[in-house]
């Protein structure tokens, strides 16, 4: 029985990392705009069919298209903010919240027109397999990409502390009048905060893409997980969105598990329920 | 409580004709169902802004009252043969009830984290209903096929009587959203949606108007709920639960206009259309042009008209002065 | 002119005239008669099914194709161009896409019949839009011939229109228990307890009542019960569940997303019961191109397989043909929607008609052998009350070197079951 538990746990660890990777970038976006990104699982599906069709079309292994998969959302950000969510930052809230809506109803059925709804999978990438460490099993690419959230949230965590732009950005997030007031051009870090965020999201998707499988919907299901991630560790929380994707992993596994695999999502939302009763601001937010 | 002006009257009931003959210069089914589609939805995004655009509260969890007003009176029906239209009462009663639970410990809850709070509340229905079986959990319900007439809530040989009774249910929603609106308690429910703090130094219990802007909200979206399984005969938490439905009633919101009494009409009279005739037209290749047509006119609306579309009309009004 | 050359004007206009109401009398009843057929069909075309939707689109299209040409294939009216009764009318089918929602299975139900005029609907792949779709054509009474939705509850209705041609699920879930006492006699192997893993919406959970009920029949201990939601991003306390258990035999009813999830994590965590017995996402395209040889050994129900070819070579003629239309082999799903489009043509040519009630009559008294169907099935004929498919069976294959072969039940198989499960290959 132990032994059951202490896989459970890793399993849920194991996805957990990768939720911390993916709500980073949205708690980013979130705490700097205020905007709500409901299109970040399509961007994670975007750097998911990056590193396929690097894969698929020029053999390259997902581990080395990471940094393909970051530029190429970074850019894609980018461009979608300058020209779609940036017109509605001065509009009403709701605004704000419904277009990345339209925005992922469009990338995710763009998907659909251009690769088809079929489901794809990278077969062999250069890490696969299962270790056993004792009778603990490890996914290989599920345990990469938990290296990898681990380094990237690190180094996101340095460049906002460190460099000018870094700090500029969480000035910006803390309080952006006063920021403003400071001489920062916030609509500068607003780009590229937005464009950060995706990249971030990105690069999620590439080391997804070595176990996971790849089709236009499967940002829907990822999202939506995020959303709850980045709101239980408070908006705009690094720290906070990487501590919450280990526990909302957590939380699944070991309740699906001890609890009930029917309940195991109600059990997330219930957990996150329960978290802003009583702090509303989320774990570690401001 | 303030009067329409003369202009607003005349204009409603010029429309009110035209809805009411609409059918008869549509005889098909298929626009019929469009239009019905469009009050019934047009009726829940007049409820969201009960608590949405008036008080504040931008839920996205609309769809746990939908799939409570739906399941309650069918089950009612189903298991004890007890009338729709009381089950509609019960099922808007325990909607009302519910929202008021979970509004209270999300008292303190504003803009994003209500949101987010909202969704969880609906998944966290939506499953518990997929696994209960005292009402069929994930197999849905069935209702059955009773003799065709008013007293049973259903009609087979036309879908007049729906469009009829439908459009009812919506000048209903919108009768009570304009009576909040321009009563005392709307003054309340803006001074809540602008700050807490302000509303309870002016003397307002802010919790109670948050919970009654939910349990109004909550009745309303309850009985289209009824309304939708009187009508398609047949629910499961697949096709009345779902957070699509709940993002779908925001978004008519949105688009027609927020904080407008009517707002929520003119967006459903936009987007239902859209989506089904995008569907019709395109849906059956397969390659999803007609939700990328979908998705690309809500970001257009977002970015160009952001007040909603109500708000075009409105400028032209004053213009016209 | 006079009288004589008035009589001679007339007596050679007679013939004329004559001929000209002929002609006319000739092409007012070939006018009368259709030249087009419509055909409504629903399937999930957009959305988180699409895959599957299209699948079943082929299949419907394949169909049409040879029913509306001339192919030498020992299939009902396949020898004709057209429906020969009917003056060679041809079918066309008009698809309505359903997007998964039961709403819209009826709004394009009623779009069908009352604005394309289709003369009879089939369809919808999900069990919940057929049976909102079919609602409406009973309303309106359209006759309605399902051949890819199992829900048993479709056909106890007591609906005078709609006719089901296809297995139900509680016939699926029977075959899995007899199969396992099969296996049991053949290879001596212990099987007592099962775990049912399966999907939980309106499909899926019908199978786990199905399944529950058959498991206290057969007497088998069910050591754990778990319904899950579909696309799951992880399911790894679900098989967690499993391997704590330790069952036999695990009963898993999905479809494609997770099928291919729960797969890839039950090779992940080693989970290796005796065998896998599974329903429909296995059995897809999509399934074994995705999970290629770790699919292997996966015993699957079906309606369909192509190595029946080796007793029915229509099977491998069809399959042919499907594979220079489409470039693939001819899968399970699209198997299935291949025969509605049959069963309807060959009604509407027999009773030589497309009015409703005349064709649904003429559904009643269809009786097609099994020579004539690519399923392994005696033929088709409808239960009086119940209008099911009397002689509809399932059947089982299994994934062997990436293929599917029949294996079950034994008189049919094509090759023996591989059993049991050898555990996973690093």
């Amino acid at each position: 029985m132990p032994d059951q538990l202490i896989q459970q746990i890793v399993n849920g660890l194991l996805i957990g990392f990768i939720y911390s990777l993916i709500a980073i970038g949205l708690t980013l976006i979130w705490g700097v705009m205020n905007i709500v990104n409901f299109a970040h699982g399509d961007f994670l599906m975007l750097g998911m069919f990056t590193s396929f069709w690097l894969y698929t079309l020029y053999g390259l292994d997902p581990l080395f298209s990471i940094p393909i998969c970051a530029a190429f959302l970074f850019i894609s950000g980018l461009l979608i903010y300058r020209f779609i969510v940036s017109k509605v930052m001065k509009g009403p809230v709701l605004a704000q919240l419904v277009v990345t809506f339209g925005v992922s109803i469009f990338l995710a059925n763009l998907a659909v027109f251009l690769w088809t709804p079929d489901f794809r999978l990278i077969e062999k990438p250069l890490l696969h397999g299962t270790w056993e460490i004792g009778s603990i099993k490890l996914s290989v690419p599920k345990f990469v990409a938990t290296i990898g959230s681990v380094v990237v949230s690190f180094f996101v965590l340095l460049f906002l502390k460190k460099t000018k732009t870094g700090k500029a950005i969480l000035a910006t997030e803390m309080d952006r009048e006063a920021a403003l007031l400071m001489g920062i051009n916030t609509e500068r870090i607003n780009s590229v905060s937005f464009a950060l965020g995706s990249a971030l999201v990105g690069v999620a998707g590439a080391f997804l893409s070595m176990y996971y499988y790849i089709y236009p919907q499967v940002g829907g299901t990822f999202g939506l997980i995020a959303f709850c991630v980045v709101a239980l560790g408070g908006f705009g929380s690094i720290e906070g969105a990487f501590l919450a994707g280990i526990i909302v992993g957590l939380a699944q596994t070991l309740g699906g598990f001890f609890i009930d695999p029917a309940y195991k999502f109600a059990i997330v939302f219930f957990i996150y329920l329960v978290t802003v009763w009583i702090r509303p601001q989320g774990l570690l937010g401001w | 409580m303030q009067n329409l002006s003369f202009k607003q009257i005349s204009s409603g009931i010029i429309v009110l004709i035209l809805l009411i003959l609409f059918p008869f210069a549509f005889p098909k089914p298929f626009p019929q169902h469009v239009m019905i589609l469009v009050f019934m939805f047009g009726m829940t995004g007049v409820a969201w802004n009960i608590m949405g655009g008036y008080a504040g509260m931008f839920s996205f969890g609309q769809v746990a009252f939908f799939g409570i007003g739906a399941y309650t009176s069918s089950f009612l029906l189903i298991t004890y043969h007890i009338n729709p239209w009381l089950g509609l009462v019960v099922g808007g009663l325990i909607a009302a009830l519910v929202g008021a639970a979970i509004g209270y410990p999300c008292s303190n809850l504003r803009g994003h984290y209500f949101a987010i709070a909202s969704i969880a509340f609906g998944e966290i229905v939506r499953t518990h209903f997929n696994n209960w079986k005292l009402i069929g959990a994930a197999e849905g319900m069935t209702l059955p096929m009773l003799s065709e007439s008013f007293k049973n809530f259903m009609f087979h040989s036309s879908k007049l009587p729906y469009y009829y009774i439908i459009l009812a249910f919506l000048i209903l929603s919108l009768g009570v959203c304009h009576f909040v609106a321009t009563s005392k308690m709307g003054y309340y429910f803006r001074a809540i949606k602008e700050s807490h703090d302000v509303a309870k130094v002016l003397g307002i219990h802010v919790v109670a108007y948050r919970l009654i802007a939910i349990m109004i909200s909550a009745f309303l979206t309850a009985m289209a709920g009824t309304f939708y399984a009187q009508y398609v005969l047949y629910l499961d938490p697949e096709s009345v639960l779902i957070l699509p439905i709940s993002v779908q009633i925001v978004l008519i919101a949105m688009l027609g206009g927020a904080s407008s009494v009517m707002g929520p009409v003119i967006g459903a009279a936009i987007l239902m259309p859209v989506s089904e005739i995008t569907r019709v037209l395109l849906g059956h290749k397969g390659t999803g042009v007609d939700m990328m047509i979908y998705g690309a006119l809500i970001t257009l609306i977002s970015v160009y008209q952001p007040k909603g579309v109500w708000g075009l009309f409105s400028n032209i009004g004053k213009r016209a002065k | 002119m006079s009288k004589k050359e008035a009589k001679m004007e007339t007596k050679k206009l007679c013939p004329i005239a004559f001929s000209l109401l002929a002609v006319l009398f000739l092409s007012v009843s070939v006018y009368a008669q259709p030249k087009i057929i419509k055909i409504g069909a629903i399937y999930p075309l957009t959305g988180n099914l699409a895959t599957t939707g299209l699948d079943c689109k082929r299949g419907v299209e394949m169909a049409v194709e040879i029913i509306n040409g001339k192919y030498d294939l020992n299939l009902p009216l396949a020898r004709t161009e057209g429906l020969p009764n009917l003056g060679g009318a041809k079918i066309e089918i008009i698809f309505g896409d359903s997007k998964g929602d039961p709403r819209n299975g009826m709004a394009e139900a009623e779009r069908l019949v009352t604005q394309e005029k289709v003369v009879a609907v089939i369809g919808a792949y999900q069990s919940a839009v057929t049976k909102t779709a079919s609602q409406a054509t009973e309303r309106l009474k359209i006759p309605y011939v399902c051949s890819d939705s199992t829900s048993p509850t479709l056909t106890e209705r007591g609906f005078k229109y709609f006719f089901r041609a296809e297995c139900t699920d509680t016939i699926f879930a029977k075959n899995q228990f007899e199969f396992l006492e099969d296996i049991k006699k053949k290879t001596k192997s212990k099987i007592e307890t099962v775990a049912l893993l399966y999907e939980n919406t309106e499909w899926g959970a019908n199978v786990g009542k199905a399944e529950q009920q058959y498991a206290k029949e057969f007497k088998y201990k069910i050591v754990a019960d778990i319904p899950y939601s579909q696309n799951a991003t992880d399911v790894s306390s679900e098989v967690g569940v499993l391997i704590k258990n330790k069952p036999d035999v695990l009963l898993h009813a999905s479809y494609i997303t997770d099928a291919i999830l729960y797969t890839k994590t039950f090779k992940e965590l080693s989970f290796s019961p005796k065998g896998f017995v599974t329903m429909a996402g296995y059995l897809e395209p999509g399934y074994l191109a995705t999970v290629k040889a770790d699919g292997n050994y996966m015993v699957v129900r079906s309606t369909f397989a192509l190595d029946l070819a080796k007793r029915k070579p229509l099977v491998a003629q069809v399959n042919d043909l499907y594979k220079k239309k489409y470039g693939m082999e001819m899968s399970g799903n699209a198997a299935r929607s291949f025969t509605a489009p049959f069963v309807v043509a060959e009604a509407i040519n027999r009773v030589k008609s497309i009015e409703a009630e005349a064709v649904t009559k003429a559904l009643m008294g269809t009786n097609i052998p099994g020579g004539q169907i690519i399923n392994p099935w005696k033929g088709i004929q409808f239960d009086p009350a119940t209008h099911q498919n009397v002689y509809a069976t399932g059947i089982l294959v299994q994934i062997q070197n990436e293929q599917y072969q029949t294996i079950w039940p034994f008189d049919m198989a094509s090759k023996d079951v591989r059993w049991p499960f050898p555990g996973w290959k690093k």
